[in-house]
């Protein structure tokens, strides 16, 4: 209504220069992405605006699926299939962990009243708020400590399991947050005849709240799954060190002695690795931004 | 409580709490414990056992002042932090008043594409500023401005009048990804503004300057000052696309250091002293409580937190 009400003054010339401004203002996103999505099926690397150094081929993304990259003059190998399957693990892993368990909480924070309630849902907040960059010392403190207890130290299932623990953990204070908003929404009244019937709480949960908030699950998972498929610096500081690369340490490691290596099929595996992301935001785009705004809003 | 009430919570919070004390909790009293010890190497048996009370945070006082590495690292900080609080502040609050006054659909396309820096993967958003600031002829930058005739030669972009070039890519990739968390939250503000301070202002002819400053601008004081707080504690923490950067030699290895990526490379690059790093980190823990504590009055904690309705 505000907004109706707002344009209802402006004048399409107005709306027309707004809109070319903002245009103008996102060109560089926009050419940055557009070029190097170009430079993946380009014989050199695209860093023209003009595109005039646009040659096309399909030489490297055949080179980048059919599987085998090597370097020979640094020594480099990778398995494509590698570096796919472990950001995947991990970004479905942490999706799976952080939704099921904000999922848990949220409805507890939002349906029952428990001491400390309070506190927990300052605690989430403050806890958002957090610095990454302090806790990954500790946590790779944790990392080694718990290693040579349990005898595992070193070993790649560990490892894994390990980082995906510790970057759901990352995502439960804003999925809660938004999964809290869901549940706040649905009407008490339900839930209630159920509970005087006699159904347990976690029966409510499980056969009546979940399948209503059907739409926040979704949300979440694709949060969740795109926090961990966008990662880098936990892939870095664990898997690598084990000998599991990813995409985002394969294209830190090509780059970083770009000299010597095809940039273009670096522009491939970038352009492979953004693909989720482009169709999540077109698939989800009105979920995204709600989402986005509701949980900030709390 | 009832012991199956105190099962059903369990049942309920149970997960998260165990991830959120095992992964938020102790690691920070794990750094803290480390910024008294001399931790090298991640040598935790030897390490974690050899106090040295506080002299990591005496040895950081004094390389505050007397290495370069340190001291540059708290003026990049400042200066990085003040700059792109700055644009993406503004330029949140631009786009989102620019983005409310245009029609639905061309603005929900404008406000999904300045989310995409946010949720592009680390790497790949890195990769494409690796390209733009390149320091050769290849670098979109030089390319665009030698075919305008601007410069004869490629510039080395983080070496231009240092650490002036270093510092403005630093604000530049970190401004556009930052510039859409203000963006989103300006924008649902105004749309929920109560229609009547509109629909008055528009009877009494206000023009759309008019309804901007006397209307829209003084209703978002609070979020203005929700965001910038909340803004300051994000770039004070983040490290992961200026690590790349670093590592790519897009920008100086000294004057492109923040403190946080100075945390992050003390602990583990070079010299891995973590004792040192935890120190330093143990002092972005104690910023980031006092502000996020700021943040929690500001959101109006009290309301956000009403005790459920039909508690049984």
């Amino acid at each position: 209504m505000a907004q109706e009400l707002a344009h209802a003054g402006i004048s399409w010339r107005l709306k027309l220069v707004i809109a070319l401004a903002l245009l103008l203002a996102s060109t560089p996103v926009l050419m940055t992405y557009t070029m190097l999505m170009l430079s993946s099926f380009s014989k050199e690397i695209v860093t023209d605006p003009l595109l005039r150094d646009f040659e096309p081929t399909l030489e490297n993304w055949v080179i980048f699926l059919t599987g085998q990259l090597t370097y020979a003059a640094a020594g480099l190998r990778y398995n494509v299939v590698e570096l796919v399957a472990s950001t995947a693990i991990v970004a479905l892993g942490v999706a799976l962990v952080a939704t099921v368990s904000s999922m848990l909480a949220a409805y507890s924070l939002s349906r029952m009243d428990f001491k400390g309630r309070r506190v927990t849902l300052a605690g989430l907040i403050l806890l958002h708020a957090f610095p990454g960059v302090a806790m990954i010392i500790g946590v790779y403190i944790i990392y080694i400590a718990l290693g040579n207890l349990t005898g595992l130290q070193g070993s790649v299932a560990y490892t894994m399991l390990y980082v995906i623990l510790a970057r759901a953990a990352l995502e439960v204070p804003m999925a809660t947050w938004l999964f809290k908003g869901f549940f706040d929404k649905i009407p008490w009244e339900i839930e209630w005849s159920a509970l005087v019937d006699g159904a347990s709480r976690i029966t409510v949960w499980r056969k009546i709240l979940v399948p209503m908030i059907k739409p926040g699950i979704a949300a979440v998972l694709i949060f969740t799954f795109l926090a961990g498929w966008e990662e880098f610096v936990y892939l870095w500081v664990f898997l690598k060190p084990r000998g599991v690369d990813s995409l985002p340490t394969f294209i830190d490691e090509v780059v970083a002695s770009a000299e010597y290596y095809q940039l273009t099929i670096v522009a491939a595996a970038g352009t492979f690795y953004l693909l989720p992301t482009i169709i999540f935001f077109i698939v989800t785009q009105r979920l995204l931004l709600e989402a986005y705004s509701g949980g900030l809003k709390g | 409580m009832s012991y199956s009430r105190a099962l059903t919570l369990a049942f309920f919070l149970g997960p998260a709490m165990t991830l959120v004390i095992l992964f938020f909790v102790l690691p920070v009293i794990v750094t803290l414990y480390a910024s008294f010890t001399d931790l090298r190497n991640w040598n935790i048996q030897r390490g974690l056992t050899e106090f040295v009370g506080t002299y990591n945070y005496e040895i950081l006082g004094y390389m505050a002042f007397n290495n370069p590495k340190v001291k540059y690292a708290v003026i990049t900080t400042i200066v990085f932090v003040a700059a792109t609080l700055f644009i993406n502040v503004v330029g949140g609050l631009t786009l989102a008043i620019l983005t409310f006054f245009l029609e639905e659909r061309v603005s929900t396309g404008y406000r999904l594409l300045w989310l995409l820096p946010r949720m592009t993967p680390v790497a790949v958003y890195s990769l494409l500023w690796y390209y733009f600031f390149h320091s050769s002829d290849l670098g979109t930058l030089n390319k665009v401005l030698l075919s305008l005739g601007l410069i004869s030669e490629p510039i080395d972009w983080k070496l231009w009048h240092l650490p002036v070039g270093t510092w403005m890519i630093l604000v530049f990739v970190n401004g556009l990804v930052g510039v859409s968390f203000g963006m989103i939250v300006f924008y649902s503000a105004i749309k929920s503004l109560p229609w009547e301070y509109i629909a008055a202002a528009r009877v009494d002819g206000a023009g759309n300057l008019t309804l901007v400053r006397r209307i829209i601008l003084p209703q978002l004081r609070w979020h203005l000052v929700f965001v910038t707080v909340w803004q300051l504690l994000s770039l004070l923490t983040t490290y992961a696309h200026i690590f790349l950067l670093y590592q790519w030699g897009t920008i100086d290895r000294l004057w492109g250091q923040t403190w946080s990526l100075f945390v992050f490379t003390t602990a583990f690059l070079g010299d891995q002293r973590q004792g040192l790093a935890a120190a330093a980190a143990t002092v972005l823990v104690a910023i980031g409580a006092v502000l996020g504590l700021i943040t929690l009055r500001i959101m109006g904690f009290q309301r956000l937190v009403t005790r459920p309705r039909g508690e049984l």
